[in-house]
């Protein structure tokens, strides 16, 4: 619970940072809709297909997917614990299977990382970390779902995650949102996205 | 602290805004933008990278806003700010970043790196370490603004010795050119030379438009040095003048960023929608078009022909068809170039560098992944509607040896719109 209270507080602090500094959204005349930008900016915008990086880095965009599909997997199951018991069967399994196939992603990702020059040369020490500890932590989560044994290892995991969410990279998380609307908003209003619109 | 440093960082606290804030803080380092830009595909060097660039401000950032940056700035490299700090970091906004947003479009997250780079131009400019021809450039354009009864005389004898040229060219006495006339529906802004007003004058005559010149250039180097108030000064020249005239729109020549800035940008700057439409040209051409009130007969543009798509145009400016409209009116064979509209490339002349002469190699080097493209199209014929990008292709052109001419889409019009107007009327009648 306390470092729960920790990265709450901790993203209450960074929201009311964002929040406090100005926003200037456009005055001109729109030509399209911020709505409807905002609305591609989170559905069809995040397929693989709508950009051309993601088409040319299907396997990095997989893994993506897959390692943070896991990590919401992993949080699910840390939020359930205290009735883990009663959560037998499929459920259960897929919550395993996801959070097991998160942090396979994950520590594939920290390899690439640390593999190619270009990436490892961008990294701070902090991406490594964030990284790492993330998938230990989904991997806890699969491993305690299995392992009850295992269940202090995934809270401490769990807690360590939870207490570095604001700290570290991870709050990315957190800004994603923003980006993903200011680049919907701003786009959208301007008629460059738009439903079979925009692309070769 | 070095005095350039502190001023480099007041103007970056005036420019954090929750926009750039977001940007800063949202990049998870993933380098699935890296192929996006032009200049990395062109260079493959990793400070040509989105990322690379964006960290350059980041690493500051840190250091001044975020707590793990003050107390361990090696965990999350951030770092003080130097002279060399800011050297570098022009390198990176000024000579390799053209602001075209391609990496914006690509990145997972909806990274805005061209924003940072736009707060870094800003932080430069502030510290004086921007491009000495960008600031001269501005400078002259707002000293133009605040004397603007100096040139006027002599600006309406030059149009009018336009206007007799055109006349004589064309056989046709009723053709005229108005400057700064009350009233008129549009006005229209050239930039600095003939280029761009004959053809507009010769489109607007046949298209029976009721226009008028305006007296500045549409032009706006402000925008390029990321400082708001210089871009705002050169703006304030055409939006009170149109505003003295009472046009219902201001139509901007074939110019990309003068259409962002104009378009897109200034009426944040002045605090709201101004009483006016601002246009690109390119929507007029294909308005006028689609409503038949331009003659055109394709054949007198019978080479093919391939677009390029101006990145202030299309991924900033939403003019993703309209010039297509006009390319399918005005031409025989137009051939897609691909990637194209949103996802063109940037020919790598944009965000000023084609007026910084110091940066000429740079700029043929990172327009290596545009000459790729138009050399793929295989046409003797590229169009474009941003002049930036005509002189950036001409010279890739010619650098590259793709063998290629470089056109506007007013110059394809007029050229489609004499030839049907030849066919219409007795060829004496025209050569009269």
């Amino acid at each position: 619970m306390g470092a729960c209270a920790v990265a709450i507080a901790g993203l209450a602090r960074h929201l009311v940072l964002l929040l406090g500094r100005p926003y200037c959204p456009e005055k001109a005349r729109p030509a399209g809709s911020d709505a409807q930008g905002v609305l591609y900016a989170f559905t069809w915008g995040m397929l693989p297909w709508a950009k051309e990086s993601t088409r040319r880095h299907l396997l990095a965009y997989l893994r993506g997917v897959v390692f943070h599909i896991g990590i919401g997997a992993a949080f699910l199951a840390l939020l359930v614990g205290p009735w883990r018991a009663e959560f037998a069967g499929p459920l259960r399994w897929m919550l395993v299977a996801l959070a097991a196939a998160s942090g396979v992603a994950g520590l594939g990702g920290l390899v690439v990382r640390v593999a190619e020059a270009r990436l490892r040369r961008l990294s701070t020490p902090d991406d490594f970390f964030a990284v790492a500890l993330v998938s230990l932590f989904t991997l806890a989560a699969a491993a305690a779902a299995v392992v009850p044994a295992l269940v202090p290892a995934f809270y401490g995991l769990a807690a360590a995650t939870l207490i570095y969410i604001p700290f570290g990279k991870i709050r990315h998380c957190f800004y994603f949102f923003f980006a993903r609307y200011f680049f919907g908003a701003g786009f959208g209003r301007r008629g460059v996205l738009r439903w079979g619109k925009g692309h070769a | 602290m070095p005095e350039s440093v502190q001023r480099a960082l007041a103007a970056f606290r005036r420019a954090l805004d929750r926009r750039l804030l977001t940007a800063l803080e949202v990049c998870a380092r993933c380098g699935i933008c890296a192929g996006s830009c032009h200049v990395f595909a062109s260079s493959g060097e990793l400070q040509d990278t989105p990322t690379a660039r964006g960290e350059a401000v980041r690493r500051l950032y840190r250091r001044q806003y975020d707590p793990l940056g003050r107390i361990f700035p090696w965990w999350v490299r951030a770092g003080d700010a130097t002279e060399e700090d800011l050297d570098a970091l022009a390198d990176a906004a000024f000579a390799t970043c053209t602001l075209c947003q391609r990496c914006a479009m690509n990145c997972p997250l909806g990274v805005d790196t061209a924003l940072i780079m736009k707060a870094a131009r800003a932080m430069l400019t502030a510290a004086g370490k921007a491009p000495e021809m960008l600031v001269q450039l501005a400078d002259a354009a707002v000293a133009r603004g605040e004397n603007v009864e100096v040139f006027r005389d002599v600006y309406r004898e030059i149009v009018a010795d336009l206007e007799q040229q055109v006349r004589d060219q064309l056989g046709d006495p009723t053709l005229s050119i108005p400057l700064e006339r009350h009233g008129a529906d549009i006005l229209y802004v050239a930039l600095s030379g003939a280029h761009t007003i004959l053809p507009a004058a010769i489109i607007f005559h046949a298209a029976g438009a009721d226009w008028t010149l305006s007296a500045f250039e549409a032009s706006n180097y402000g925008v390029f040095l990321g400082d708001p108030e210089k871009a705002k000064a050169i703006a304030r020249r055409i939006v009170d003048e149109a505003t003295r005239l009472g046009v219902r729109q201001v139509v901007l020549t074939e110019c990309g960023h003068a259409y962002a800035a104009l378009r897109w940008e200034a009426p944040s700057w002045f605090g709201g929608e101004f009483p006016f439409r601002v246009r690109s040209i390119v929507e007029v051409l294909a308005e006028y078009i689609q409503e038949g009130r331009l003659e055109l007969d394709p054949s007198a543009n019978p080479q093919p022909v391939t677009y390029h798509d101006s990145c202030n145009l299309a991924r900033k400016g939403g003019l993703l068809e309209e010039p297509r409209v006009v390319l399918r009116a005005a031409v025989q064979d137009f051939r897609e170039m691909a990637p194209n509209r949103a996802e063109a490339f940037c020919c790598g002349g944009g965000g000023g560098l084609v007026a910084v002469p110091e940066y000429e190699e740079k700029r043929l080097r990172a327009g290596r992944k545009k000459a790729e493209q138009i050399r793929a199209a295989g046409v003797p014929l590229v169009a474009t509607s941003c002049e930036n990008c005509f002189l950036q292709i001409r010279d890739l052109s010619t650098h590259y040896g793709l063998g290629v001419e470089v056109t506007g889409l007013m110059e394809l019009v007029v050229r489609a719109l004499l030839r049907a107007r030849t066919k219409s009327q007795p060829v004496a009648a025209v050569a009269a």
